[in-house]
C-alpha cells in the first residue's frame, strides 16, 4: 500500500487501517508479532512517531497488546474485533447517507421503512 | 529536554522586522518542520538558532546556551542551505576528510556512500559546482556530521526530482537510525509532510501554529454550501477564507468546533484539508483570492 500524505484522512490512521486490513487477510495471524514503529516508518516512508499513533489506536481498541521490550501482539479476537467494528461503522454510515438523502428528496420516515421492507422481501 | 528555546525572539533589518516576538520551544530528537510563505522569517530564525546572525531582543537558547559566537553550539549544530561556503583551495574529498576534526560524530562511511551514490567528484571544487550538485553535496555534508540539532533550509532548491526524493528517504532512514533534532524548512510542505511530527507554522515573523501534524490537519475545515446556510452555520466564527462558488454557494474555511456537527447533520459538505492548504489559509493576507485581482 502506498500512504497517500495528501489525502483528509491522517496518516496514522491510514496505518492503523492497513494493519487491520493485514490482520484480517491472516498476514497476521492471532498471537503474533507485528511490525515496530520502526520497520512501519521505513516501510511506508514516514515518520516513526507517525508510525507509533497508528501503533497506539489498534492498542487502545485491543486489537493488538504490548509485551514489555518485546513489541505489540495481534489480540486473539482481533479479526473478529475487526470485522465488527467495521460492519457497524460502515453500515450506520451508509444510513446516515441513506436518511440525509430522503430528507433531501422529502420522503418521509413512514416511506422510507416501507422502502426497506420491500427492499428486503424482494432479496 | 528542550534542544531550542526561544522567548520573545525579536530580529530587524533596516526598515523591516523580520521577526517579531517569536516564542517556541524545541524537544528533543523530533522532526520539525519549519513552513511559511516568502519572506516569513524561516531563513532569518534558523541563520539566528545555528549561531550565524544576532537576534536584536529576546532571549535565544539552542543546548541551554546563546548560540551567538558559540563553539559548543557550532560543533554540535549544523545549517545547511544554498549559501554555505567552503574553501576553495580544497577538494570536495578533503572537505570530507576534514570535517571530523570538527564535528565528533561525523560517519565519513555513510558520507563516502552517499558521495559515490549521487556521483559526485571527488576532485572538484565546492564552488564549481551545478546548482543541483552543490544542493546534493551540502545535504551530503549535513546528514554526515550527525549534529544533534540540524537544520536544513530549503535543502532541496535545485535537485531534480529523483535527488530530492532520495534526500527525502536518506533523511528519514538516518533519523531512524540515529534520531536527533531535525528542523527543515520548505515551501513545499506536500513534499515533506511525511517525514515530520510537529509543524512550525510562521507568518510575517510571528508563530502561528506550533503543533503536531495531526493537529494541524484537523484545526481548520472546509464548509461548502447555499450561502444562506453556510453564513448561519459559521456565524461568529473565525473564517480563514471564503469563496463565492458560483453566486449561489459559499466555501468557507473556519476553524474546526463542534458546533459544526449540527451543519453537517442539515445537511452541509464538511471537509478536512491536507496539511498544506491548512498552512497556506492561515498565512493567507486577505480574506479573498487570487480571483478578486481579476474582478
Amino acid at each position: 500500500m502506498i500512504i497517500n500524505t495528501d489525502s483528509t484522512k491522517p496518516i496514522y490512521v491510514q496505518i492503523a487501517e492497513w494493519l487491520e486490513n493485514e490482520i484480517i487477510a491472516e498476514c497476521f495471524m492471532a498471537d503474533e508479532k507485528v511490525y515496530s514503529q520502526y520497520q512501519l516508518a521505513e516501510l511506508f516512508n514516514i515518520n516513526p512517531a507517525t508510525a507509533a499513533k497508528g501503533l497506539t489506536i489498534l492498542v487502545e481498541e485491543m486489537t493488538l497488546y504490548k509485551k514489555r521490550g518485546l513489541g505489540m501482539f495481534v489480540a486473539p479476537e482481533a479479526k473478529m474485533m475487526i470485522l465488527e467494528k467495521r460492519r457497524n461503522e460502515t453500515l450506520t454510515k451508509m444510513v446516515t447517507d441513506i436518511v440525509l438523502e430522503a430528507k433531501r428528496l422529502s420522503v418521509t420516515k413512514e416511506e422510507l421503512i416501507q422502502l426497506i421492507h420491500k427492499c428486503e422481501e424482494e432479496i | 529536554m528542550n534542544v531550542v528555546n526561544c522567548q520573545k525572539v525579536s530580529k530587524g533589518f533596516q526598515r523591516t522586522n523580520a521577526l517579531e516576538d517569536i516564542t517556541f520551544q524545541l524537544t528533543d530528537q523530533k522532526i520539525t518542520g519549519l513552513i511559511g510563505r516568502n519572506g516569513a522569517g524561516k531563513s532569518t530564525l534558523l541563520k539566528i538558532l545555528a549561531g550565524l546572525t544576532k537576534h536584536k531582543s529576546g532571549e535565544v537558547s539552542v543546548f541551554s546556551e546563546n548560540p551567538y559566537n558559540n563553539l559548543m553550539v557550532s560543533a554540535n549544530s549544523i545549517l545547511v542551505d544554498d549559501q554555505m561556503t567552503f574553501p576553495d583551495s580544497l577538494t570536495l574529498e578533503e572537505i570530507l576528510g576534514s570535517a571530523p576534526d570538527f564535528y565528533k560524530r561525523w560517519d565519513a562511511q555513510l558520507a563516502s556512500r552517499l558521495f559515490q551514490y549521487f556521483m559526485l567528484d571527488f576532485k572538484q571544487q565546492h564552488s564549481k559546482l551545478s546548482k543541483g550538485s552543490k544542493a546534493t553535496f551540502n545535504m551530503i555534508f549535513g546528514l554526515s556530521t550527525r549534529c544533534e540539532l540540524t537544520m536544513f533550509d530549503e535543502p532541496t532548491n535545485g535537485m531534480d526530482e529523483a535527488a530530492r526524493t532520495d534526500f527525502y528517504r536518506a533523511l528519514l532512514k538516518d533519523y531512524i537510525a540515529h534520531p536527533r533534532s531535525i528542523l527543515i524548512s520548505s515551501h513545499h510542505l506536500t513534499e515533506i509532510e511525511h517525514l515530520l511530527e510537529d509543524i512550525l507554522l510562521i507568518h510575517q515573523g510571528k508563530v502561528v501554529l506550533h503543533q503536531s501534524l495531526d493537529e494541524v490537519k484537523e484545526y481548520v475545515v472546509a464548509i461548502q454550501g447555499p450561502i444562506i446556510d453556510v453564513e448561519r452555520w459559521t456565524e461568529g466564527q473565525e473564517i480563514f477564507h471564503s469563496k463565492n462558488v458560483d453566486g449561489q454557494r459559499l466555501y468557507v474555511v473556519v476553524k474546526n468546533n463542534s458546533k459544526l456537527e449540527r451543519a453537517r447533520l442539515e445537511g452541509a459538505v464538511i471537509q478536512t484539508l491536507p496539511a498544506s492548504e491548512v498552512c497556506m489559509y492561515m498565512t493567507s493576507e486577505t480574506k479573498g483570492g487570487i480571483d478578486d485581482v481579476f474582478k
